[in-house]
């Protein structure tokens, strides 16, 4: 019996429900001290999320937001390949990919939004290209990365047993560069979500970020935090569904 | 008998002369040790000779036919290098029918061909396995499956037990043999160990200290005594590792 209750404690991760449930009752509390607008009451904020659910508004503006996602990080991760695969054909391109990599990971989420605003003024192109841009060097450099460190002697055995290069390409090079794309893609995603919310404060008319700031302006503070528990139940759902399924898929020969 | 390997003054610098000339024959169905004091060639020697390594002079016909580093070529070289250089995405037959794929035959056929080999090699049973579930004896055994199941002219073998804990090393000495005299392959073989080249070996050529020449070739027969031989190889490679010290300082 008593081991059946740890097995279900272990689940739970008993500590982290004390520290949620302290969380909680101190946030009633100071909510109770220093009034809704402030601090919304817990309650406030499951019966509001419970009403973006019965209204549907949490799909609109998940699907809005998740679209402009996708394109702007999905053309990441196609540039980040493209990048990876000429640094790994030409020394030369290495060192120009490594070079540009190392720019646009100094280059501040902020100067992305801006230029995007002066380039494409108030559209849905600017969630899109701040996001394309910050996701760009991450999952490139994990990928540039991966492809350098393919086994040479993995390669050298393929070419004393005369695999063509197409073989040792997706025999060799692929399977070893995969798990570094899935990391690079993991940790990406969750950068876009972040990133692109913010770049939604400006000129568009749906999204989480919108909605999060239309929220603040009509002083629906509760709605704020609604959606900002929308944004971690996607991050979390992302997380365990799609890349630690693709990791365990990968990593299954290990 | 035929020679299927003409080893004819072949020499390699890097920037120091490494061999110097090395010169020799080795017939079909030979099992050729190649001994020397450490980092004195013999990995450089068999690489030139599979046709890794260019060689800075001299040439080496396979066939009658030369070995030229980078060159697309039509022999067949099995090679079993000191790691097991398996992939480790494939399941130990997958990576033999892999390199089944340059010599064009039909998936069912490589399939077979592969299950063929790892059972030689002693795998049966195994075959479905990754490589990171199995020993390291076993995962030797699967590379020597794959550089057997292409039917290569020539095998070559680069320390492949050096890895391999003593009782595992012995174990894969007799199952080498073994799978030679069933095979009749042709092998060199590198070893810096006496007892193992004197163990599976029936021609132990001895290479002096850097730069590397030819000391000493021996027919090694059921005439000869065994341990008079390991006697004598083990002053000859003293002498060298001397040789080479002295050299250095």
């Amino acid at each position: 019996m008593s081991g059946q209750t740890r097995d279900w404690a272990g689940r739970l991760h008993l500590p982290t429900v004390g520290v949620a449930t302290a969380v909680l009752v101190v946030w009633s509390l100071l909510s109770w001290r220093y009034g809704a607008y402030v601090l919304p009451a817990p309650s406030a904020v499951v019966s509001g999320f419970v009403e973006i659910l019965r209204s549907g508004e949490i799909w609109t503006h998940t699907a809005a937001s998740l679209s402009r996602i996708l394109v702007g990080f999905g053309g990441a991760v196609l540039v980040a390949v493209f990048l990876a695969l000429a640094a790994f054909v030409s020394r030369l391109a290495r060192g120009v990919v490594h070079d540009l990599l190392a720019v646009l990971n100094s280059t501040s989420v902020f100067v992305w939004i801006v230029i995007s605003l002066i380039w494409f003024g108030l559209s849905h192109w600017a969630p899109i290209f701040t996001t394309f841009m910050i996701t760009l060097p991450v999952v490139a450099s994990n990928l540039v990365e991966g492809v350098a460190s393919v086994d040479r002697r993995l390669l050298e055995m393929g070419d004393v047993y005369r695999l063509g290069s197409r073989e040792k390409f997706t025999s060799i090079v692929i399977p070893s560069t995969l798990p570094y794309l899935v990391a690079g893609m993991k940790v990406g995603f969750g950068l876009a979500l972040k990133v692109s919310v913010v770049a939604e404060i400006f000129g568009v008319t749906s999204g989480i970020g919108y909605i999060m700031n239309y929220s603040r302006e009509i002083l629906a503070t509760q709605m704020v935090f609604v959606w900002a528990l929308v944004m971690i139940l996607i991050m979390l759902l992302t997380e365990k569904l799609v890349f630690d399924t693709a990791n365990r898929r990968l990593q299954r020969w290990r | 008998m035929a020679v299927k390997l003409r080893v004819s003054g072949v020499g390699k610098d890097y920037l120091i002369p490494v061999i110097q000339e090395v010169s020799f024959g080795v017939e079909a169905g030979e099992f050729v040790c190649l001994l020397g004091p450490n980092g004195c060639g013999k990995t450089t020697l068999l690489r030139i000779l599979g046709g890794i390594e260019p060689a800075t002079r001299g040439t080496v016909l396979l066939d009658g036919r030369p070995v030229v580093a980078d060159e697309r070529h039509e022999r067949k070289v099995g090679m079993v290098f000191q790691e097991d250089r398996l992939l480790p995405w494939l399941s130990l037959r997958d990576n033999v029918a892999l390199v089944l794929k340059p010599l064009g035959l039909p998936r069912e056929e490589r399939h077979v061909r592969a299950m063929q080999h790892l059972r030689i090699a002693g795998l049966r049973g195994f075959e479905d396995y990754y490589p990171g579930r199995v020993s390291g004896g076993m995962r030797q055994r699967a590379a020597i499956a794959r550089a057997l199941a292409i039917e290569p002219d020539v095998l070559l073998m680069d320390e492949p037990f050096g890895a391999l804990d003593a009782q595992n090393r012995r174990i894969m000495q007799d199952e080498v043999r073994r799978i030679w005299a069933e095979t009749a392959r042709t092998i060199v073989f590198v070893t810096h160990s006496i007892e193992e080249a004197a163990a599976v070996g029936t021609t132990l050529i001895m290479l002096t200290a850097r730069p590397a020449r030819i000391r000493e070739l021996i027919r090694n027969d059921h005439t000869v005594d065994r341990a008079k031989l390991v006697d004598d190889l083990n002053t000859m490679i003293m002498e060298e590792v001397h040789a080479q010290q002295g050299d250095i300082r």
